[in-house]
């Protein structure tokens, strides 16, 4: 066996660009699902009974079914509705859906771990709901989470590359395409286990340097 | 029609489940062994076994499983059968993962039981698999099951190589049938029934494993004091 490198060289710019599509599509479902978590958390903690079941039923089926079936589900399920989805809507639609179920959990960790004494004394000092809500409730829960939502951010990075399979040009999707044109198998797969290694490893670097940033107003950082 | 349909479903669950539990049962051991190497006292072997399991995790499960069904023919010049080239892949994925918490594990039991082993003159291996482990065992039984979940659900992956799975079948009957929501409805259904069980009996063995409660405990006090008194 011999490895030879070279004939990968000049798809490079196509697998970078690739890996920007990889990028761009996490970033904009861990946006939308990490937003739609809030909402299916507050209806798992909400008082309304049917909230509750629903928030509880979509968390567990999306948990416990694999993200492939989603993807299947609603790429080739939805047009049954007559809702025609292309492949980068169906990826977007699938992964964040799938994302919010496991930042809604990731939440309500963070959520419970703020005293009921903090809210309390929110409500004391005359803040209106909303107020209390994000400043008091809703941010430090999130600084409670935060590494456990970039652990999710990588992760999703990472399972992002199942989009390939319906055929997202993002960097999986581009490694096996140059596979099938150099017949370099392990040489770009092992290009494209680096990229996406060390894209998450960077991103964990970059989230750290954040979180002083973005947490400077806590008391006891 | 549909309870035929069914069945097939049903029969390749049978193949999903062949795969998560051989490559669960691997997994699980190799991943024993990483969790170890991780906390060894040998530079050597803690370098190389955190070095696997870092990297396993960093990389998509997705191109793992190409790289073990591409690469086995290229470096050891064998053909493996579509089962076997799914059972390495999980089991290659689930060793790091389950090594991780094996390690989480070792390294959550208080430095204090070792210590307390080491003074009461415990040997070694007495130290290790009497003392320690039992403990590290109890702590991770919880991610255990959960890891064994995402087992399952990573197993759907092993359709894309060409074995056919539930959810391998599923596309094949959707195909067959032209009705995708229906067959992807029922792979969804078989899935969410094979995590439940497997939650409902890491719960079990959770409870199983927990120390007596205590209640019982406390019970045992009352009934040994006296007979110092």
């Amino acid at each position: 066996m011999n490895l030879y490198f070279g004939d990968i060289l000049p798809y490079m710019g196509e697998l970078l660009t690739a890996l920007g599509m990889s990028f761009g599509i996490t970033i904009a479902s861990f946006v939308i699902g990490g937003l739609l978590s809030v909402v299916v958390y507050l209806g798992k903690a909400s008082r309304v009974r049917v909230f509750q079941i629903l928030a509880s039923g979509y968390i567990g089926i999306f948990r416990n079914t694999p993200l492939l079936v989603q993807i299947y589900l609603i790429y080739f399920g939805l047009p049954v509705f007559g809702v025609n989805l292309d492949v980068f809507q169906a990826s977007l639609v699938a992964l964040s859906l799938n994302n919010a179920s496991y930042c809604a959990e990731i939440i309500r960790g963070g959520f419970e771990s703020v005293p009921r004494g903090l809210i309390e004394a929110g409500e004391a000092l005359g803040l209106d709901r909303r107020t209390i809500f994000a400043k008091v409730s809703l941010a430090p829960a999130l600084r409670g989470v935060y590494p456990s939502l970039v652990n999710q951010f990588v992760h999703l990075f990472l399972t992002s590359s199942i989009a390939s399979i319906i055929g997202l040009p993002e960097l999986m999707h581009a490694v096996l395409e140059i596979n099938s044109q150099t017949y370099r198998s392990i040489e770009v797969l092992a290009i494209g286990a680096l990229l996406y290694f060390a894209s998450g490893f960077i991103i964990s670097l970059l989230a750290r340097g954040a979180e002083r940033f973005l947490f400077r107003w806590a008391v006891n950082a | 029609m549909f309870i035929e349909q069914l069945l097939g479903l049903l029969r390749a669950a049978g193949w999903t489940l062949a795969l998560c539990v051989s490559a669960g049962v691997a997994g699980t051991i190799i991943g024993f062994l990483l969790g170890v190497g991780q906390v060894s006292k040998i530079v050597v072997l803690r370098w190389i076994t955190t070095a696997y399991v870092t990297v396993i995790r960093g990389v998509p499960v997705l191109l793992l499983i190409f790289f073990v069904y591409f690469g086995i023919p290229v470096l050891f010049a064998v053909d493996l059968a579509p089962f076997l080239a799914g059972f390495v892949a999980l089991t290659v994925v689930a060793a790091a993962y389950m090594g991780e918490t094996f390690r989480g594990a070792i390294q959550a039991v208080p430095r204090g039981q070792f210590e307390a082993a080491e003074a009461l003159g415990v040997r070694y291996l007495d130290r290790t698999f009497r003392v320690i482990m039992p403990q590290a065992l109890r702590i991770a039984v919880p991610s255990l099951t959960g890891y064994l979940i995402n087992l399952v659900k990573d197993s759907s992956l092993i359709g894309i190589i060409g074995f056919v799975e539930l959810t391998r079948a599923a596309k094949i009957l959707s195909n067959l049938t032209l009705d995708p929501l229906g067959a992807f409805l029922m792979a969804a259904v078989i899935y969410f029934m094979i995590s439940f069980t497997i939650s409902r009996i890491g719960v079990a063995v959770e409870r199983k494993l927990a120390p007596k409660s205590k209640a019982s405990s406390r019970k045992l006090a009352t009934t040994a004091i006296p007979a110092g008194n």
